[in-house]
């Protein structure tokens, strides 16, 4: 099929692999995310709490400038699982941010022109079209939370001027799985609220409500029937006593505050499965009217 | 094997037999799907690609399971949808390369073969221009561009000159043609426009009520060289036209006491005459003339209503 003799000729070289498809997805949405502006900005913004840390880390493994903040300021410069606690939860809260913003990109474009026909008669299931907008999407966070998180872990192992890294070993491991389960938590319901709403402005908005209006039903019904299990709605509450846990950091908040991890567990699990039913009914390249 | 095999296919879809008992082979270079809005026709399409999973019975292209093996079914098909279907916000050569990559083509080889089956489809010169701000027209073709660029070998077209006018569409019906003759892809066309149909298919199977209504070859359908003749009449058309079947020859009658003929060689249109004198009929028009597709999907239509007026008689009885 040369362009100069515009007639039509079949392909005849060589095919890629069905399971590379969903890594063709996962490049495509990863431009489409990263194409914005806003998105860049975002990202930029995102690293700002850790280069601070850095910042911190680099102070708190400094003789002179802890000799220079004196008795109250050491515990400032501290740098332990407390510290890196704080780190990860304010990465995870610009994660939240940044897939209310890159989620709605990556699946209402394709829902508000109907490109589920086309793109579903490729070879490639639902589930892989799914799969492929979860793995860049889980990608772009990951830049912004396990991944700088380490690297902060790795630096203040190799600034430290005692032996630090293997005695903090669960710090590490801490960051690793609370970071990836928060961002899968994130990626899979940002995607499911996403391919409900086909505003894009409206969907960011339904993602972040989905965190934070849930807490305020929790806390209406821990109140009303005097219970504390009204905090499984509560989806900071969750992560924060998760976090703690796995960072293995002293408990910074109030008893009446805890849950047990189960049941976190258990939560997280039940709201993975409502958001892939979600994307179920969704993601398919006909509607069945009914009737 | 034909290109495509129905076995006994039925689709149900929300509680509704869409499909019922569909069998037959299809085995034409271009192949017509015909039927009235609501017969099925998307739904078979959509079966074939593995969206629906046929309730009872099987489909195969290529002699592959449409559900079992649709993976590689649509590695071979090229899928062109009837309503818009794009993503809007990538320019048209980004789109193409996209859909040809899904569909197993290298990277850079998707990226050749989608600038040029846009200059083969006329979007050259638009290729960088964002999907969304083409006209309905160029819409259409780059469906169709997205359905060549990998190459497949059977390629579904869902009513392709939907909404487009005259000249646009005279000019997705000449690139369906180029496409036919060159020869290494079969084609499955589905349309509710007779004219479409007859202009670019050699095999039709026309639909209703989700079942086969006629599954025919046109150029033997044609060849066959069977006498037509239109009749405009007044009077007892009904009785006329039993009487006439009773010649042996194929009738259907219409509103407005039109009637629609297959002439047997050894009848004349003298013995109309004499029936029509017997029972009183005016006959005020006669029009013979050799077979179109248009006369096959009538008698497909009249066939399938008598044939369901009978079984609603057989099943009174009972």
């Amino acid at each position: 099929m040369a362009v100069y003799k515009r007639n039509y000729s079949a392909y005849t070289g060589t095919v890629t692999p069905v399971w590379t498809r969903v890594l063709v997805l996962a490049r495509y949405a990863f431009e489409e995310a990263w194409a914005s502006k806003i998105t860049v900005g975002l990202f930029i913004f995102c690293l700002l709490p850790c280069i601070m840390s850095l910042v911190v880390i680099y102070l708190g493994d400094n003789p002179i400038a802890r000799a220079l903040v004196g008795g109250q300021g050491q515990q400032m410069l501290a740098i332990d699982a407390k510290f890196f606690l704080k780190v990860l939860q304010t990465q995870a809260w610009l994660a939240l941010v940044m897939a209310s913003w890159i989620a709605p990109r990556l699946i209402t474009f394709d829902l508000a022109d109907n490109a589920l026909p086309i793109l579903l008669s490729h070879p490639i299931s639902r589930f892989g079209y799914v799969f492929g907008k979860f793995i860049a999407l889980f990608t772009s966070l990951s830049l912004i939370t396990w991944l700088p998180c380490l690297l902060l872990f790795v630096y203040q192992s190799y600034s430290s001027p005692q032996p630090w890294a293997m005695s903090n070993l669960q710090i590490a491991m801490g960051l690793l799985a609370g970071s990836v389960i928060w961002i899968a938590f994130l990626s899979v319901l940002g995607l499911a609220l996403s391919s409900w709403v086909k505003w894009r402005v409206v969907a960011t908005g339904v993602i972040f409500a989905a965190v934070f209006v849930p807490a305020g039903v929790g806390a209406i019904v821990s109140a009303v029937l005097r219970t504390r299990w009204g905090l499984l709605l509560n989806v900071p509450v969750m992560m924060s006593n998760l976090w703690q846990r796995l960072l293995g950091a002293p408990t910074p908040m109030d008893e009446r505050l805890s849950v047990p991890t189960l049941a976190i567990a258990v939560m997280l699990l039940l709201a993975c499965l409502v958001c892939v039913a979600m994307l179920n009914k969704r993601i398919r390249a006909r509607e069945v009217v009914r009737g | 094997m034909g290109i495509i095999d129905l076995d006994e296919v039925e689709v149900r879809l929300a509680n509704r037999t869409v499909l019922s008992s569909l069998t037959g082979e299809l085995n034409g270079q271009a192949i017509g799907l015909l039927g009235p809005n609501g017969a099925g026709k998307s739904t078979l399409i959509n079966t074939l690609l593995g969206f629906h999973l046929p309730s009872k019975g099987t489909a195969r292209v290529f002699g592959l399971d449409v559900h079992k093996d649709r993976a590689q079914i649509r590695g071979s098909i090229g899928f062109m949808p009837e309503n818009d279907s794009f993503i809007g916000n990538m320019s048209g050569v980004r789109f193409v390369r996209y859909m040809t990559e899904l569909a197993g083509l290298p990277s850079e080889v998707a990226l050749e073969r989608a600038h040029e089956a846009l200059f083969y489809v006329g979007l050259g010169e638009v290729r960088y221009r964002k999907v969304n701000t083409y006209s309905l027209g160029m819409k259409q073709l780059i469906k169709l561009a997205q359905a060549l660029a990998h190459g497949p070998k059977l390629l579904i077209l869902d009513e392709p000159t939907n909404g487009l006018d005259p000249v646009a569409r005279q000019r997705m019906i000449q690139l369906i043609k180029d496409i036919r003759k060159e020869g290494s892809i079969r084609l499955l066309i589905s349309s509710h426009l007779l004219r479409d149909i007859d202009e670019t298919c050699d095999e039709v199977l026309i639909l209703k009520d989700g079942r086969i209504a006629s599954l025919c070859n046109i150029e033997e359908e044609r060849r066959s060289n069977r006498s037509f003749m239109e009749l405009e009449t007044v009077g007892a058309t009904e009785r006329f036209s039993v009487s006439i079947r009773g010649l042996g020859c194929e009738c259907a009658t219409f509103p407005g006491g039109r009637i629609k003929l297959v002439i047997p060689d050894n009848i004349e249109a003298r013995d109309l005459y004499v029936i029509a004198s017997e029972q009183g009929v005016q006959i005020r028009r006669m029009n013979q003339r050799r077979d179109s597709l248009e006369d096959i999907f009538l008698r497909a239509m009249d066939n399938d209503r008598a044939r369901n007026d009978q079984e609603r008689s057989a099943n009174g009885r009972l």
